[in-house]
């Protein structure tokens, strides 16, 4: 049986969701069920300016052979202001309107979608739908074309050229029932076969280090934050809720927000963004925090939940995000916040109820054991991609 | 791996935590932190909300409004250069007349408009509230056991109307898969969807593609002619009129030329009788006759109707074909 992913970027160096959700089922295909599987991507790292910095060639990544093909054109100046236009309608956008800004959201690389048309592969996934790569290369190999949508409620999902990129799926891979839920609705695919089968996790071996003591907090108790400190990923609006909170409830309480720096965070004697840190370091933050809050609304899994329940850590969530409000409704391991006096009340409750915070994390680590652990979630994988393989839609 | 047993007790712990936590909310929300303040930080939690997050709630949406109708005349005039503050506060003052003229109509308009919005906002609540004390309650799936198993008498018959036929076949209501893996043993390309919360796990457990939707709701995302063939047990029986022909509206349409209709039903006998599914006691409708879908098929636009009532009279079995293009070789070509 042979796999291949199409991405637009694919490496350890890539931080986004998606890419890394791509990588780990590819290497986990290779040793966990010895699929034979190739990445067909570009020489992009970055997914703003998708400037070539890798070198267009083959070579092998923990046992996945990695094909990266040059592109012709990254993200256009001109993008911006389309998109800003189409974003207010977007299901009102005209077809010719939609493929422009498939085209200057880029990366545009036609070596690629010809490796992709000539492709051998059994079955050819495409991770995600958003991007040039997927918009041409599906449907185009000999095999069949499976889609990891990893979509969320965002404008370009409403775009029409996105009818016939997911149209043209032989089946669709779902992170959650909410991801599945909110395609349909969106798009006439019911029909398809499909599986929502979300994302494996794995125990990080933590360096036995206070968390207070690696963020600098010198014993104070807190609450973490961990993933991209983005306006978009509602890091802003958590620090200034935070805020609020601390006015009306001083005392020791600290906020930690670790990852990534991409929004501008108010200093603050409560607040403590180190950055990124070593995986070690993040366990040990992640395993002495009260609680673990994930502030945004777009996402389409979330390992970051999943990753707090790995260590017994209740979370809090943003309610008008789906996927993670899925995750707390369905393992009883989290709570969730629509507004300032929800996520001050959620934030008084778990802080006065350490029995309510055990259950919690119990029932997080527990759904994380019968649902996300990697050997029986690649086994899945591996059935249905059989099942896909040779059945082309008419 | 195993489907957790104890997820509805888990749901419903955690329902009752967040009553208390929006009870707690919503009690809090009459005194102590400033509008203003209120205001700001809900807005901050809509910027990035999804569309659907948006669009949902009215209130929110409200509150948007309500925050951003009023435009200050007076700008601020803080300034990080050396004596900017001095030449701002002067440009204010020479223009305050001017702006306060434009801002006070535009004041005007907008608070008009977020009241008539507000006005609305309460006459939608009113009309919900109203429809929702009379609402039609939709039928529940009637869950025989005697009939959906795979030794019922009726499966070998359906099964056989479906093999061979090119395409995807939908079993609605699917419990835990039980025909959508008879089928899947006898080479038809089958999935399942049902209301039950339990279809998602049981195909986690089984490998099986079946997912917890309502049918009406899942047919609604499936293309025009995708389906070649439908399987509908324990969904029309106690299914009202109006929903039982919607139901068919969207089945006819989602089923591709030459597509199969398989219906189970309990018949009227069975429905009324004491051994009946608990479930016909909810049932805002009753089970047709067999002869009525014989009557009433045709008319939807299908042909080749045929029942079959079930050994004891308690159940029967309707299948029916659209129309098609003939068989390649038949000499037509065209459509029948």
């Amino acid at each position: 049986m042979k796999v291949a992913f199409v991405t637009p970027r694919y490496g350890p160096e890539v931080m986004g969701g998606a890419e890394t959700a791509a990588r780990q089922l590819a290497e986990h295909l290779v040793a966990d069920v010895g699929f034979e599987v190739e990445a067909l991507t570009t020489c992009a790292l970055d997914h703003i300016t998708w400037d070539d910095v890798l070198e267009p060639g083959d070579s092998t990544l923990h046992g996945v052979t990695v094909r990266r093909f040059a592109s012709t054109s990254g993200r256009r100046p001109e993008f911006y202001a389309l998109d800003g236009r189409l974003r207010v309608a977007p299901a009102e956008a005209t077809m010719a309107q939609a493929r422009q800004w498939v085209e200057w959201n880029g990366p545009v690389s036609p070596d690629l979608i010809d490796a992709v048309a000539a492709s051998d592969a059994d079955v050819v996934a495409f991770y995600p739908y958003l991007y040039h790569p997927t918009v041409h290369g599906i449907g185009r190999p000999k095999g069949a074309s499976v889609l990891h949508p990893a979509a969320h409620d965002e404008p370009a999902l409403y775009l029409p050229v996105f009818r016939a990129t997911y149209g043209a799926a032989d089946a669709i891979c779902y992170h959650t029932v909410a991801e599945r839920r909110l395609v349909q609705r969106v798009h006439p695919v019911a029909a398809h076969r499909q599986i929502v089968l979300g994302l494996g996790v794995d125990a990080v071996p933590g360096g036995n280090r206070p968390g207070a003591e690696i963020l600098g907090l010198a014993g104070r108790p807190y609450i973490v934050s961990v993933g991209r400190v983005d306006e978009h990923k509602g890091s802003v609006m958590l620090a200034e809720y935070f805020r609020t909170y601390k006015r009306r409830r001083p005392g020791p309480l600290a906020l930690a927000l670790v990852g990534p720096v991409a929004a501008r965070i108010p200093d603050d004697p409560d607040i403590v963004v180190p950055g990124v840190v070593d995986e070690a370091d993040k366990a040990d933050i992640v395993h002495d925090a009260l609680v673990s809050v994930s502030p945004s609304a777009l996402e389409s899994f979330s390992l970051v939940v999943l990753e707090a329940w790995v260590q017994s850590v209740p979370v809090v969530v943003n309610a008008t995000c789906p996927p993670t409000r899925e995750h707390c409704e369905r393992s009883g391991g989290g709570l969730w916040f629509g507004d300032y006096r929800q996520f001050e009340a959620v934030l008084d409750r778990l802080l006065a109820d350490e029995a309510l915070r055990r259950r919690l994390g119990e029932n997080g680590q527990r759904y994380v054991e019968e649902h996300y652990r990697w050997p029986a979630l690649i086994r899945r994988y591996a059935e249905f991609l059989t099942g896909v393989a040779g059945s082309r839609r008419p | 791996m195993t489907h957790t047993d104890s997820e509805p007790d888990q749901r419903a712990f955690l329902a009752q935590v967040m009553a208390e936590i929006t009870d707690e909310a919503k009690r809090r929300r009459s005194h102590d932190l400033p509008a203003g303040t209120e205001r700001d930080l809900d807005e901050l939690f809509l910027r990035y909300s999804p569309l659907s997050g948006r669009g949902g709630s009215v209130t929110a949406a409200l509150r948007v409004v309500d925050s951003n109708a009023m435009v200050d005349p007076v700008v601020p005039v803080a300034s990080q250069h050396a004596g900017g503050v001095a030449v701002k506060k002067g440009l204010r003052s020479l223009s305050l007349w001017y702006m306060s003229w434009i801002t006070d109509q535009v004041n005007r308009f907008s608070s008009g408009v977020s009241r008539a919005l507000h006005l609305l906002a309460d006459q939608v609540d009113d009309l919900g509230r109203r429809v929702d004390a009379q609402r039609i309650v939709a039928g529940p799936v009637v869950r025989d056991p005697r009939a959906h198993r795979s030794d019922a008498w009726w499966v070998d018959e359906a099964v056989g109307e479906l093999t061979a036929i090119p395409g995807r076949v939908l079993h609605a209501a699917c419990g835990n898969g039980w025909l959508v893996q008879r089928l899947g043993a006898g080479g038809i390309d089958a999935y399942g969807v049902d209301p039950n919360s339990s279809a998602d796990g049981a195909a986690e457990e089984s490998g099986t593609d079946l997912r917890q939707e309502p049918l009406a709701d899942h047919l609604g995302a499936v293309g025009a002619d995708e389906l070649a063939g439908v399987v509908l047990t324990g969904v029309v029986d106690g299914a009202s009129l109006g929903e039982r022909a919607r139901l068919l509206e969207l089945v006819t349409d989602r089923l591709a030329p030459g597509g199969t209709l398989v219906v189970h039903s309990l018949s009227p006998d069975g429905f009324d009788a004491p051994d009946a599914p608990v479930e016909v006691d909810l049932a805002p409708g009753r089970p047709m006759r067999p002869g009525a879908w014989e009557a009433f098929l045709p008319l939807a636009g299908y042909h080749a109707v045929q029942t079959r009532v079930g050994p004891d009279g308690r159940d029967y079995l309707v299948v029916a074909r659209r129309p098609g293009i003939r068989e390649v070789g038949d000499g037509s070509g065209r459509a029948e």
